[in-house]
């Protein structure tokens, strides 16, 4: 019960940020509510996947491949391309913290001089991001690349 | 393919050409992913009658060539980028699928694109949601409420900053580097004063609205497709972005002299 009520805020929460960067690209307003939930459905999922334990870039590799499945027929429906929702709906998954932190430690690393305890904490953050980054984007290569091989989904 | 005709005359494939190359410019100007750009122009090309188009795509320019029979045309655009607006590709692409139903034809094609007319949300209330979602992945990392109203509040004032810069066409990586200077001091205000359950988050999640998370999942979209060079172009693109930002965040919180990033 406390998993499930947590699993909604976490939907709501990330259904609400995804939307604010779907303002940002300009997505149009007949997508709007798709990516809000789309997005919602798909962090909501990645943090069950965490919460059974998985890695958190094959969780964001699985989440990324439904979401991409998921949205060709929505895409199909409204002939809007695919990648106006998914990355939309990617966006709160993006490992935004790891990359700054990665960046935040190369220059710390140079200014107070080496030391190993830093260097771990840059190539660990680094390898994360890269890896999340990686997961999501192979997930969404998924449908167009494996399933729809040969015609275009829109 | 009734209405095509069988025969096309080379003014005919030179004005279809230069469409197709609008067509390639728009969607690259716009970030739109390769394997759109290319398909769209292929499938545009094919809807009215030639053999085939082919596409070359660098970081800066679009170089095109359309083939019919023994008649080839190439042309070259250069890129100006715009920055990401969804609403244009999706346009475009709209239109060029209508053009491939032979609902429009070369005329009504060029018109549309000529004049394309996609309403952008007012900037206000763009910066009012962008700040929610930053306030939201506070709430994400933890935060409580005084977190989530702090944050909301620094990177509003970031953004409308951003937007300012941004309409006065100032470089990229200066945008983001000043965005993330103003959104990490005001932020540090938080932890200053000790406000919230955890102060630093407001720093850590106002700067998330400078996260290129676009250009990021773009550069490995196309390098998984097979666009190894516009790949790498644009994920050096994202990381001179993070870069710029991450500068703007060292400089606050080495002259705030409060609270650590790490």
């Amino acid at each position: 019960m406390v998993l499930l009520f947590d699993l909604a805020e976490d939907a709501l929460f990330s259904g609400i940020a995804a939307f604010g960067f779907a303002l940002l690209f300009n997505v149009p307003k007949q997508a709007l509510k798709a990516c809000f939930f789309f997005a919602a459905a798909a962090h909501a999922f990645r943090t069950l996947l965490l919460f059974w334990q998985l890695p958190i870039e094959w969780a964001s590799f699985i989440t990324a491949t439904l979401l991409g499945l998921a949205v060709v027929h929505w895409s199909r429906l409204v002939l809007i391309p695919r990648p106006v929702v998914t990355v939309a709906a990617v966006i709160p998954m993006v490992p935004g913290v790891y990359a700054y932190k990665s960046m935040v430690g190369l220059m710390s690393l140079h200014h107070q001089g080496f030391n190993e305890a830093l260097l771990q904490q840059v190539v660990e953050n680094s390898l994360l991001t890269i890896f999340i980054l990686v997961g999501l984007s192979f997930g969404l290569a998924i449908a167009p690349v494996l399933v729809y091989r040969d015609k275009p989904i829109v | 393919m009734t209405s095509a005709p069988l025969h096309i005359d080379r003014e005919r494939q030179m004005a279809i050409t230069r469409i197709a190359a609008r067509v390639a410019q728009l969607l690259q100007a716009y970030n739109a992913e390769s394997r759109i750009i290319e398909q769209t122009t292929e499938r545009f090309g094919i809807a009215f009658g030639l053999d085939s188009i082919e596409i070359a795509l660098t970081s800066k320019a679009v170089i095109l060539t359309s083939r019919f029979g023994e008649h080839c045309v190439t042309t070259t655009r250069t890129m100006k980028a715009h920055g990401i607006d969804m609403g244009i590709v999706c346009e475009v692409q709209r239109i060029c699928i209508l053009a491939e139903k032979q609902i429009y034809d070369l005329e009504t094609v060029k018109c549309k694109l000529d004049n394309l007319n996609i309403p952008k949300y007012p900037p206000l209330l763009i910066a009012v949601f962008v700040a929610l979602s930053c306030a939201c992945f506070s709430r994400l990392f933890g935060g409580d409420v005084v977190i989530f109203v702090c944050t909301w509040l620094a990177s509003f004032i970031a953004m409308r900053i951003r937007q300012w810069l941004t309409a006065l066409h100032h470089n990229l990586l200066t945008v983001f580097f000043i965005t993330a200077f103003v959104a990490t001091f005001i932020g540090s205000g938080a932890t200053a004063f000790g406000w919230g359950n955890n102060p630093e988050l407001v720093m850590v999640s106002s700067v998330l609205q400078l996260v290129p998370g676009f250009p990021l999942i773009n550069a490995v979209s196309d390098l998984v497709k097979g666009h190894i060079t516009i790949g790498m172009a644009r994920w050096m693109t994202a990381t001179l972005l993070t870069l710029a930002s991450t500068l703007g965040i060292v400089l606050a919180v080495q002259l705030g002299q409060i609270g650590t990033w790490l």
